[in-house]
């Protein structure tokens, strides 16, 4: 019988491979954006997990509310990037001369 | 949903029907055209919005199912961040109109943004939380990117919104494993559910909001973004950046702690004390090496999220108010001094080098000394206001039986002086090198003058502030 | 087992393995199609928890919207992403690390989920009997009533990041001719052309 737990464990390793996916791309900032939409793809699950296992409809709503802000913010993701883009040349953050990281 | 509701959201509801109307009346008119007239009308309706909540004494309420709340905290918040928001607006004018970046969109994106932090401080639910939380991050990332020809700007807009949507991550995170918990989102039932000796999934939970939350205030060991994006984005942005949403999420850090999480506050207390205690020193440490005052200004801004989080750590009702009384001072600094970089140019380009301030008193004796003040205040010496900020959350740590925290905190503020004073000394002993301009007039020179007063006058009293911050505290700890 | 335990297992293994490919994935256009699949498999869970109103937001709204806005850029910058993927090998270590340790700490967490005692009689919306009041519904009269203020900030954020992608990115071209369709009608031939008579071998 799949339960809660089995749920929440394929949650947790989805924002694991988010992290780590932040971390082992140091340098190319959309997947970077990729890891961070798994991220709230792996919040989405929890939310959604737990909302089915108490009978509770408040959770599939705070996945909604968060489906529009990771649209809004992949919008606005994507829009910096292309202005770093035309001015750099380039998307890699570790690419830093201008500033010291 | 009634009316009264609505009646409770009115300031909030006023401002986003506002930003609408500018949007709508720049975009049909003269576009960048009305810019300056936008600015200043938004600067109004900040102050107007403020004189309307600071006149509010209705005890507590809340509105939508608990989701908002409108208590004494909630105003002192949003009375400081509207009027930290209308006095970087007022002052930036000068340096937007002379480095061409007076745009019609960026008054209605702070105006949007001040929005998200109103929501953001009323907060009583994990989602009415995020949205106002994401509705200021928004937009302050645009405005961090808004000089859109300028690498630098590009570029502290890039690292600030990857670095804040990955915060926002682990602090939704954190919030649907809270939810998991108690069943709500709501603080209230949160507060019911979770107590002492709860599993561990949902102090994960807490854990991952701790997180997210750092990040917003620019806590060690979440801070690495600051000194780059203050850096990079435009001076007028900085300022904000350095005063309004810094309070906005100082307040929301206080009430996700006090209000959800009271019943385990042993467990959160130390985790924040050592995040406190981490910033002080680093902001100190790292801070000496700068050769950019903007730089300089950002590892300030750590050294002092880290005193302001010894009064939230402390978890007493002492602590709350000491811990805002201490943002309140930080807040008008931090418009003093980013009023004064703004008037920093050299044939009408401007400077950030703090190098460049040497023998400063030559070229204007009145402002140099404001900044003297404002630089002692910074460091807390006595008798400036900043030694009664540093004062009001070092006792709260001693009477919370932290006395160690306190110690540290000495001994970070004396670490930490010597950055400012080196500012000072530049100023009045440096050698001669090539002057900066002289600026006169404008509001930024205006505000250099009056918050450098403000810190020797406001020693009397602090305007009274502490005793707003102590009603505000006493709504906030139960 | 039942069906719908198999398909879950199917769900979470592709879910588990297309993030994981989409994290490690060589060339950004395959990251994105791996990504696809995450969201794809997850709806699919989110159909055996019946949600099937989330599920069916996320193919339309995450899979047709947003994820080819992604293929847009990636296709757009012209970038030489082989370069990128340089500093990979030397974050691998480190990265494993990381993900090894934050994943045994949540598994030690998640062993055995319990609720607080008092979470049931928390619940702010109770799931309706489907028989009812199917989910879309309830979740529309929950949205548009209950949540009436998170719904209004939900557009205002969206506006925010409407604003925000026209100011960081529209530039308008000066040197660009445009149309202008009134000019155009407007047009009188009689004052655009002249006639001229030109004799034989005298020219002009």
């Amino acid at each position: 019988m799949v339960g809660l737990e089995h749920y929440l464990a394929v949650a947790a390793a989805l924002f694991v491979i988010g992290i780590f996916g932040l971390f082992l791309n140091r340098k190319n900032v959309i997947i970077i954006l990729m890891s961070v939409e798994l991220i709230l793809l792996s919040v989405n699950i929890n939310l959604v997990a737990f909302s089915s296992f108490a009978g509770d409809l408040v959770g599939q709503i705070f996945t909604m509310l968060v489906l529009t802000v990771a649209a809004a913010e992949a919008a606005i993701g994507l829009a910096i990037l292309v202005g770093f883009f035309r001015n750099r040349g380039t998307i890699d953050v570790e690419d830093v001369n201008v500033m010291k990281g | 949903m009634t009316s009264v509701d609505f009646s409770i959201v009115l300031p909030e509801f006023l401002l986003a029907v506002y930003a609408l109307a500018a949007l709508l009346f720049a975009v049909y008119t003269g576009k960048d055209k009305t810019a300056g007239l936008i600015s200043w009308l938004t600067a109004a309706v900040f102050v107007v919005l403020a004189i309307l909540i600071g006149s509010r004494s209705t005890g507590a309420q809340s509105a939508f199912n608990g989701m908002f709340v409108d208590d004494a905290f909630a105003r002192f918040a949003k009375v400081g961040i509207l009027l930290a928001g209308a006095a970087v607006l007022a002052m930036s004018q000068d340096y937007l109109k002379k480095h061409d970046m007076l745009k019609f969109e960026l008054p209605i994106i702070v105006a949007l943004s001040t929005i998200g932090m109103m929501v953001m401080v009323s907060a009583g639910d994990l989602m009415a939380l995020y949205m106002g939380l994401e509705l200021m991050s928004l937009a302050l990332y645009v405005l961090a990117s808004f000089r859109r020809d300028s690498t630098r700007s590009s570029e502290a807009g890039l690292k600030y919104f990857v670095l804040g949507s990955l915060s926002s991550g682990l602090l939704l995170y954190g919030a649907s494993l809270t939810y998991g918990f108690a069943g709500t989102t709501n603080f209230a039932g949160i507060l019911s559910v979770v107590k002492d000796g709860a599993p561990l999934g949902v102090l994960f939970g807490l854990v991952f909001m701790i997180t997210g939350m750092a990040f917003k205030v620019s806590a060690v060991p979440f801070h690495m973004w600051t000194p780059d994006v203050y850096e990079g984005a435009p001076t007028p942005v900085t300022a904000f950046f350095a005063t309004a949403p810094k309070l906005a999420a100082m307040a929301l850090f206080a009430r996700v702690l006090h209000d959800a999480f009271g019943g385990i506050s042993s467990d959160w207390s130390q985790v924040v004390a050592l995040i406190a205690v981490a910033s002080m020193f680093l902001g100190a440490i790292a801070g000496i090496g700068q050769k950019d005052i903007k730089r300089l200004m950002a590892y300030s801004s750590i050294s002092h999220m880290g005193f302001a989080l010894i009064g939230v750590a402390s978890g007493t009702v002492g602590g709350v108010q000491a811990a805002l009384i201490y943002m309140a001072i930080y807040i008008v600094m931090n418009i003093g001094t980013f009023a004064f970089i703004m008037t920093m140019e050299r044939d009408g380009q401007p400077v950030t080098e703090i190098k460049a301030l040497n023998s400063y008193w030559k070229v204007s004796p009145t402002k140099s000394l404001a900044v003297l003040f404002l630089m002692f205040s910074m460091a807390g010496v006595p008798p400036m206001v900043g030694f009664f900020g540093k004062l009001a959350v070092l006792q709260a740590a001693v009477e919370a039986n932290m006395t160690w925290l306190a110690t540290a905190g000495v001994v970070a503020s004396v670490i930490g002086a010597f950055y400012y004073l080196r500012v000072v000394y530049y100023m009045f002993f440096g050698s001669d090198v090539e002057p900066l301009d002289d600026t006169k007039g404008g509001v930024a020179n205006i505000a250099v003058l009056v918050v450098g007063l403000i810190m020797l006058v406001g020693i009397i009293n602090l305007f009274g502030v502490d005793t707003l911050a102590l009603t505000a505290a006493e709504a906030l700890v139960r | 087992m039942t069906v719908a335990d198999y398909a879950f297992y199917l769900f979470a293994i592709l879910l588990v393995a297309s993030g994981l490919f989409t994290v490690v994935a060589r060339n950004p256009v395959h990251s994105v199609l791996w990504l696809i699949l995450t969201f794809l498999s997850a709806s699919g869970l989110f159909v055996l928890l019946g949600a099937e109103f989330v599920a069916m937001l996320l193919i339309i709204v995450y899979v047709g919207a947003v994820m080819v806005l992604f293929l847009f850029v990636v296709m757009m910058l012209d970038v030489d992403f082989a370069q990128l993927r340089g500093g990979m090998a030397k974050f691998m270590p480190f990265a494993l690390l990381i993900g090894i340790v934050v994943l045994m700490q949540l598994s030690i967490a998640f062993g055995d989920w319990t609720a607080a005692d008092g979470s049931q009689a928390l619940r702010a919306a109770v799931t309706p009997d489907l028989t009812e009041v199917h989910n879309t519904a309830a979740l529309g009269q929950l949205m548009y009533d209950d949540f009436l203020l998170l719904f209004q900030l939900a557009g205002l954020i969206l506006l925010t990041a409407m604003i925000g992608a026209i100011v960081l990115t529209l530039r308008h071209n000066p040197n660009v001719k445009r149309q202008n369709v009134m000019a155009q009608m407007h047009r009188d031939p009689a004052k655009a052309m002249e006639l001229k008579d030109v004799k034989s071998g005298q020219g002009l």
